[in-house]
């Protein structure tokens, strides 16, 4: 390789680098948005029903609760991408600015939101209403105090 | 202390007559309408598993709320919004001396407690109302929630949530006003609510007409505002 073909070729890999990072980056504030807020609703989704078995609003079924806790699982490692701070003062969108300049207590509540969720899917593979009951509860929790802290009433 | 303020009075206590202004629907609503309030907040605030019973409750608060609006049509004469929603020129009057020491014995509500009762069941109306069309985003809605748009139950929701710092703000206030009237101007409003007896000077004593709102009439009301909630939550037809 000359040294006139290393250069292009760091050249290149450089450009192509910078592309990826923009690529990422391109993300128009009002998708990000669009993002989150579809990763919520689905979270929102799945999580109800489950509610409404363990709380006696609907029969209990164990093979809906697995399923969807399992989903739940992916689902809660989605929405944080979303919350790039190029979204900060975006239209339609119920989070709180504040999420950019704590954006590690907002990771925290994420994290918290996950090791429920996990338990939830953990009580949810064994079926037993009662164990599933808790774990609800608990996650639910988790969703809410981060609702409390960062999305406006 | 209160003898002391007795005698500075040239022993008014003497003239003193017991008389019943708060019937029993009312006291039995004034306390578990407390201890409802208390529950709200605390299973609103906490969330999970608790917001089963923050409805199941709301149904209790939403049942006192429309009880007491009933009964202040047809309760016992001290129950009654007429005899308590007093004219501005009263209220005035009545607040001109509120903070002199000299305590100002009223047989029913003063004209400003009346208007303080008035506003927190209007604000209990709305904070129970709106719970009805409320939703959490999480798991939990109200039980008309799917009657409105998306768009409709989030702002109730937010007005439910806002609404609570007013209810929160007018319940401070009106236990921040009855100690003061016990400690400032030596008047036991808290007795009364348990008993049902307030003593006040014989002269005003002979002006009473406590006309009873009778046990029967009240517990008619009482399971006619059930049937409405239980309508309203269930809508069996
Ligand atoms: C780390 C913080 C955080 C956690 C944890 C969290 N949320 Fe959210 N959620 C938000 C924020 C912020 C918004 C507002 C997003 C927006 O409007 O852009 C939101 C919005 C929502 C929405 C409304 C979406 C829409 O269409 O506007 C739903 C539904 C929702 N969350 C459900 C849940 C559920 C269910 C959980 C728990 C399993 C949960 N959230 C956990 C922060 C969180
Ligand atoms: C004295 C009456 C009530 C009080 C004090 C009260 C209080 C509260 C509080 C403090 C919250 C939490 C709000 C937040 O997250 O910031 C809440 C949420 C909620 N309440 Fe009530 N509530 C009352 C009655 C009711 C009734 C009658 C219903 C319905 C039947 C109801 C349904 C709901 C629902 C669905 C939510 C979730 C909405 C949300 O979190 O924004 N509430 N309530």
């Amino acid at each position: 390789m000359t040294k006139k073909n290393l250069a292009l070729n760091l050249l290149a890999a450089a450009s192509a680098a910078c592309f990826a990072a923009s690529a990422l980056a391109q993300h128009k504030p009002e998708d990000l948005v669009k993002h989150r807020q579809a990763a919520m609703s689905l979270m929102g989704w799945y999580f109800g029903p489950i509610g409404a078995m363990v709380n006696n609003k609907m029969p209990f079924d164990a093979k809906l609760a697995a399923r969807n806790a399992g989903y739940l699982v992916t689902l809660s490692r989605m929405p944080l991408e979303g919350f790039d701070p190029s979204t900060s003062g975006a239209k339609n969108t119920k989070a709180k600015d504040k999420i950019y300049l704590e954006m590690d207590k907002f990771k925290r509540h994420m994290e918290k939101m996950q090791t429920e969720v996990d338990k939830l899917d953990k009580a949810a593979q064994t079926g037993n209403e009662a164990d599933i009951k808790v774990a609800f509860g608990n996650a639910a929790k988790s969703c809410k105090s981060c609702h409390d802290d960062f999305r406006a009433k | 202390m209160h003898g002391q303020r007795d005698a500075m009075q040239g022993g008014a206590a003497h003239d003193e007559r017991p008389v019943r202004v708060w019937d029993v629907p009312v006291r039995l609503f004034h306390w578990a309408l407390a201890g409802f309030f208390a529950f709200q907040f605390w299973s609103g605030e906490t969330g999970g598993n608790a917001m089963q019973w923050h409805l199941y409750a709301g149904y209790g608060v939403l049942s006192l709320v429309l009880f007491r609006i009933l009964w202040g049509f047809f309760g016992s004469t001290y129950a009654r919004f007429a005899s308590f929603a007093r004219g501005p020129a009263a209220c005035l009057r009545y607040a001109r001396q509120l903070f002199s020491r000299r305590p100002v014995p009223s047989l029913g509500h003063n004209p400003l407690g009346g208007w303080m009762v008035l506003a927190m069941l209007g604000a209990l109306a709305l904070q129970t109302v709106t719970g009805l069309f409320a939703n959490d985003q999480i798991a939990t809605q109200g039980p008309l929630a799917d009657l409105v748009s998306d768009a409709w139950s989030d702002r109730l929701s937010s007005v439910h949530a806002w609404n609570f710092y007013v209810l929160l703000g007018l319940v401070s206030l009106h236990i921040v006003a009855v100690l003061y009237y016990r400690l400032v101007k030596g008047q036991n409003l808290i007795g009364p609510m348990f008993s049902g007896v307030k003593r006040v000077p014989a002269k005003l004593a002979e002006s009473a007409a406590p006309r009873p709102g009778g046990a029967w009439r009240a517990l008619i009301v009482f399971a006619a505002a059930l049937l409405a909630v239980y309508l309203v939550v269930q809508r069996p037809f």
